[in-house]
């Protein structure tokens, strides 16, 4: 019973530290913002507009169009609202992906150990030697290209950070007293990993969730370079990849409102994240 | 610390080094770029129009275009002349020129380049025929040359190709003398002798290389390379041991008036040294042309407002700098096809709604800077078959009217308001543009209330897709690999159907039998006639949704003497010239 | 177990490691990758041509065959020709991989000073203005696309403000240097970010251990104890994250070495990308797991020599 006591202090403790670190709440506040746009934009409440002509094609920023218009004449913040919707789903589901792949094999292999553990330490390890760009090129040829294909190859190229982690601190819990104590009062194993071992973990997986989140959301803009990227609907890769022409024109604004976006957002998550890490790191607690 | 001394120091004195070695020489050199990999130097592998390019830098053929006469002339350059023809247009001889040799080259024994002989012909043609080889020229001449494609059969599974045996339809009757026998009249095969596919190459530098023959040019032509490395500088010098060859005197009266032949009766080639550089990405290019670091460069879409404000004209500070500007038309047509093996396409209501829906002259504006020809048909200007005062009436410029038309149209076909049509997929290439035209198209259709996917590819991807025809709809272009209107109708002839070049799979009873029988006549008006009864049909069946025949805008420095814009740019350095004192002032401006 | 028995065992490992990356490379480049018919034989292909084709590049042959060809290829880096280019991709790589390292290399040298400097300064003055500045301008840096800082820095360091080459390549030393000046600081700048990051985490974790403690208990000087302890033991962290790096230097650096016309690997797998050449993307794939196999059993040894502390498993 000791851990849940423990455990609910570390949270409280981290919970209080986080809104003490002002930069940290701010960014909270920033991420909880771009989610409800996205969110907003998706219902089609925001940003429905965005395939509308609005005015002549490349009209510089102004009172009229807050970020100016792009070749067809479509409002660059009205395109750049639309792929806050695509950069946070991107970033949601490849964290989840992740996640899930790198808990499940992550506790697996820390808590059964033996074969098991040996199997999946192969095969993360035969994952990582293969470059992640590869990977994300090979998976894309596969699946096709489009926003799926997109969360996938990204989800599939992250998890095994998280997956090294989770079974190395599993491995270190599962000899704990407690541990030994439910298996005395008779727990399975998935009770015991899923009860008593993982929340002790869990911290590792948010600190780990909002690093993914954010390179996922600049890988996007690589694959759009590349063409593997998302189809047929504004995001900030595709708008950084027009800009790669227009910038010799002058049209600078399609660049800098989609790498505005991005570095808000992108900066929020990195700064959560370390605030996440100080806070609920046992190791540098209270330091 | 030194250690750290070391680097900075290093450094300084590798600028200083590299600073010193810029002297200005009076060597002429060009330099011009690529967007693409040259994908090596073996004539029969130059399909694309950049390694086509590199490769007649080397290598020469029987038959070139003229430099400057429009429009396109064949004339005679291996070849003593052109050829005699038979009356039944079925035997072709041609006499060698004597006292060309090959580049020096250890294949040779004692190392100096040998005479060209008709022999050679009869070895490189066979060579393309290769079926261990796939040379990617073969379309050019498949079924077309007595007993090469039985030939080509006997091989296929063999262990070994024998290069021995004779064959009834290309032959060396003497020393110099090279006959051609073909299977059926075939009035493009003139063409084809013009085309890098059919250069001619030493047998020995083949034998002597093996597969590394494609790193290893050796031709008769007016540069020569030792080695191909796969870099991003090619470094071409004049072959000295160039034949006798001038500059030609006569002209087209357009090329005159520019003083085009100022360098009439001079010795070939004019430059000393040509550099290649392979840049990929337009920025780059676009840079190191502004600096004088490339002598011409065709100008980038985005690029288009800054450089040429007013669709016609230079902007000030390109022309303070001396750049000068060059429009001319290009031999091709873009456009977006349909699937016709999908029955939704056989509706030819469907296809007119949708070409209607497009508006033709908003997409000039924005991918063409309204400098593109709206297509009407299938054939560009410039060649026989183009109707000048011809115009499609299922094109749109966006008028009101249209869109009802193509509204009504649709429902006509059964798709009242686009009710009932499934989403259709938009296949393109992968690339900024390519994308850009996708989200137009989507955009247009939009208008009808017809819903699209647009789907980048990657060209390979594409090509197999469209080869599989599980695409819908997808855009795409053609150049002209001749300018004979055959070369574009054959895009609809039902029996090319893809995977030959017949993407869409159009496949028109009518259109075939006319096709079949154009393409045997030799050039006449009957012929004339024939063609524009078939870029009729090509307009009015809707097979495509037509695009446009685009210009090509090319900004050249005032340094680079000669350029003219050609569709057929095969070997077309050896005319150029570069103004070395004029460059020298200029560049330090820049 | 003692050290040798455990490298040794360490070096076999390889081999079930090496046979996983070949079945998972064969399975997404060769089950999955589409026709190189089109590919070699461009827009006047027949399907004749095409099945010729197949038969000579011996896709016909069963999987398990195809599966063996690339595992004999990751031992004798025979990886056949490009379907696009038809050079031997062997030569390919040899040619790519100077150009790539003399980018890559160098950058990666610099960043690594650098950031190592900047962590061991903010280390210093952790907690404090300017350990938060340099931690924000890092993560903010970080934030921003590569693509933007490529785009940028061509344009206005080279073009406009010309101080540097715009693009371009020169072999030999030291004609290569003027073109590289620029990318590598590109390189520099990209990897400051997330260097600095990792260093200034893993030298506070020194400075929070006990023997820090002990050490300024006894009175040693911060400076003292800065460079010969706390340095020290962070090394073989630092090491560790180094030598794991190096690998992807050979990877090249696609934008960079696309933009900068850098005739590297990186450039030419970007090219592979875009023109579906398969043979070329597996084998950089084989190239660089393999590389990546032999770097991380390398820190393993050196860890296990370097820091007896460590577990021999």
């Amino acid at each position: 019973m000791s851990t849940v006591v423990k455990s609910k202090s570390l949270w409280k403790h981290a919970f209080e530290q986080l809104v003490s670190d002002r930069m940290a709440l701010m960014s909270l506040l920033i991420v909880i913002i771009y989610s409800l746009v996205a969110v907003l934009s998706a219902t089609g409440l925001l940003a429905g507009n965005w395939a509308d002509e609005m005015g002549p094609s490349y009209a510089a920023p102004s009172g009229e169009f807050l970020f100016g218009l792009d070749i067809f004449g479509r409002s660059v913040l009205a395109k750049t609202i639309k792929g806050t919707e695509v950069a946070m789903s991107v970033g949601l589901v490849t964290a989840l992906i992740s996640a899930v792949i790198g808990i499940v094999l992550g506790a697996v292999a820390g808590y059964f150990g033996g074969k098991v553990d040996e199997f999946v330490v192969w095969f993360y390890t035969t994952f990582t030697s293969i470059p992640s760009i590869m990977l994300l090129i090979a998976i894309t040829f596969i699946m096709g290209k489009g926003l799926v294909a997109v969360y996938l190859a990204l989800g599939l190229t992250s998890w095994v950070s998280l997956c090294r982690l989770i079974r190395g601190e599993v491995i270190r819990h599962k000899d704990r007293e407690y541990v030994h104590a439910a298996t005395a009062i008779g727990g399975n194993d998935f009770r015991k990993l899923f009860k008593h071992i993982l929340p002790n973990v869990l911290h590792i997986v948010i600190i780990n969730f909002s690093l993914t989140f954010q390179t996922a959301i600049k890988s996007e803009v690589i694959l759009s370079y590349l063409g593997l990227g998302v189809q047929g609907r504004p995001s900030w890769g595709t708008m950084i990849d027009d800009a790669k022409l227009e910038l010799a024109r002058g049209v600078w604004w399609q660049l800098a409102a989609a790498t505005l976006a991005m570095f808000v957002v992108v900066l929020a998550f990195n700064i959560l994240g370390d605030a996440l890490r100080d806070s609920l790191d046992p190791k540098l607690k209270g330091k | 610390m030194k250690k750290y001394l070391v680097l900075p120091l290093v450094l300084v004195m590798a600028i200083v080094a590299s600073c010193t070695k810029k002297q200005v020489t009076n060597e002429k050199v060009l330099n011009v770029s690529v967007p693409q990999k040259v994908k090596g130097m073996d004539p029969i592998f130059a399909s694309d129009r950049y390694s086509n390019n590199e490769v007649a830098k080397i290598y020469e053929g029987l038959l070139e275009y003229h430099y400057l006469k429009r429009p396109y002339t064949l004339v005679p350059n291996l070849a003593q002349d052109l050829p005699k023809v038979s009356d039944d247009g079925l035997t072709y001889t041609f006499t060698i020129r004597q006292g060309v040799f090959f580049h020096n080259d250890a294949a040779f024994t004692g190392g100096t380049g040998r005479e060209l002989v008709a022999e050679d012909f009869v070895y490189s043609l066979k060579r393309l025929a290769d079926p261990k080889l796939q040379g990617l020229g073969w379309w050019l001449i498949d079924g077309k040359i007595m007993g090469l494609n039985e030939w080509r059969e006997k091989y296929a599974n063999a262990d070994k190709v024998s290069y021995d045996e004779k064959i009834e339809g290309i032959q060396a009757l003497d020393k110099y003398t090279l006959q051609f026998k073909l299977t059926k009249p075939f009035p493009q095969f003139l063409y084809a002798l013009a085309m890098p596919f059919t250069f001619a190459v030493a047998k020995e530098v083949v034998e002597h290389y093996g597969p590394e023959f494609i790193n290893h040019p050796v031709g008769t032509g007016p540069f020569v390379l030792p080695k191909f490395e796969q870099t991003n500088r090619i470094v071409y010098t004049k072959n000295p041991t160039f034949r006798k060859k001038t500059f030609p005197c006569e002209a087209s009266e357009e090329f005159k008036a520019e003083g085009l032949t100022a360098d009439c009766g001079k010795q070939l080639p004019l430059l000393d040294k040509i550099v290649v550089e392979i840049l990929i990405e337009d920025q780059p290019r676009w840079l190191n042309f502004l600096k004088g670091n490339i002598d011409y460069v065709g100008v980038p879409k985005d690029n288009f407002s800054s450089a040429i404000p007013d669709s016609k004209n230079l902007s000030e500070d390109l022309k303070k700098n001396g750049v000068g500007l060059l429009i001319s038309p290009s031999l091709d047509v873009t456009y977006t096809a349909f699937n016709h093996d999908l029955d939704l396409f056989k509706n030819v209501k469907l296809r007119r709604a949708l070409s209607l829906a497009y508006d033709v002259s908003q997409s000039n504006k924005l991918f063409y800077n309204d400098t593109a020809l709206p297509a009407q048909s299938v054939v560009p200007p410039g060649i026989a078959g183009y109707m000048e005062s011809y115009k499609n009436p299922y094109r749109s410029y966006g008028e009101a009217e249209n869109i009802e038309k193509a509204k009504k149209l649709l429902a006509e076909a059964g798709y009242p308001d686009g009710k009932g049509l499934p989403e259709i997929t938009y296949d393109c290439p992968a690339g900024t543009v390519s994308r850009q035209v996708g989200e137009f198209f989507k955009k247009q259709m939009e208008q009808i209330g017809v819903n699209t996917k647009v789907v980048q590819n990657s060209w390979p991807e594409l090509q197999n897709k469209i080869n599989k025809r599980s695409v819908m709809m997808y855009g795409i272009a053609w150049g002209a690999d001749y300018p004979d209107a055959e070369n574009f109708l054959q895009l609809l002839y039902g029996p090319n159907k893809a995977p030959g070049a017949n993407g869409s799979g159009y496949n028109n009873p009518e259109f075939n039998s006319l096709f079949v029988k154009a393409a045997i006549m030799q050039d006449s008006p009957e012929r004339t006639a024939l063609y524009e009864k078939l870029n009729r049909i090509a307009a009015e069946e809707v097979p495509w949704i037509y695009g446009v025949h685009r210009q090509s805008f090319v900004l050249k420095h005032a340094w680079l003497k000669n350029y003219i814009a050609t569709d057929f740019d095969a070997g077309q350095e050896q005319f150029l010239n570069i103004d070395v004192e004029k460059k020298a002032e200029l560049s330090k401006k820049l | 177990m003692n050290t040798w028995t455990y490298i040794a065992r360490r070096t076999l490992y390889v081999i079930p490691v090496i046979l996983g990356v070949c079945f998972l490379i064969f399975v997404l480049f060769n089950v999955f990758s589409p026709d190189p018919a089109m590919i070699m034989l461009g827009k006047h292909a027949t399907a004749k041509q095409m099945a010729e084709l197949r038969a000579e590049l011996g896709l016909d042959k069963p999987f398990f065959i195809q599966y063996l060809d690339i595992v004999k290829a990751s031992f004798t880096f025979d990886f056949g020709r490009s379907w696009s280019t038809k050079q031997e991709i062997f030569q390919m790589i040899k040619q790519g991989a100077i150009p790539s390292l003399t980018v890559t290399l160098p950058g990666f040298l610099l960043s690594t000073l650098i950031s190592i400097a900047i962590s061991l300064l903010v280390a210093f003055y952790r907690g404090k203005m300017i350990d938060k500045a340099v931690v924000f301008f890092c993560v903010a840096g970080m934030s921003i696309s590569s693509l933007a800082y490529i785009l940028f820095g061509q344009w206005f360091f080279a073009y406009k403000l010309g101080w540097f080459e715009i693009s371009g390549y020169e072999e030999g030393f030291p004609y290569f240097i003027p073109y590289i000046i620029l990318p590598v600081i590109i390189w520099v700048i990209l990897s400051i970010g997330p260097d600095v990051r990792f260093f200034r985490t893993i030298i506070l974790d020194e400075v929070y251990q006990d023997y820090v403690r002990t050490a300024r208990s006894k009175g040693l000087g911060e400076n003292h104890i800065m460079f010969k302890h706390v340095l020290k033991n962070a090394m073989v962290s630092i090491i560790t994250y180094v030598i794991i790096q190096l690998p992807f230097l050979i990877l090249g650096a696609l934008l960079l070495e696309s933009f900068f016309s850098i005739p590297g690997l990186g450039a030419m797998t970007l090219n592979a990308i875009n023109s579906s050449d398969f043979p070329v993307i597996r084998a950089m794939t084989v190239l660089s797991a393999v590389a990546y196999i032999i770097f991380s059993i390398l820190t393993d040894v050196l860890y296990t020599v370097v820091d007896p502390r460590v577990r021999l498993h």
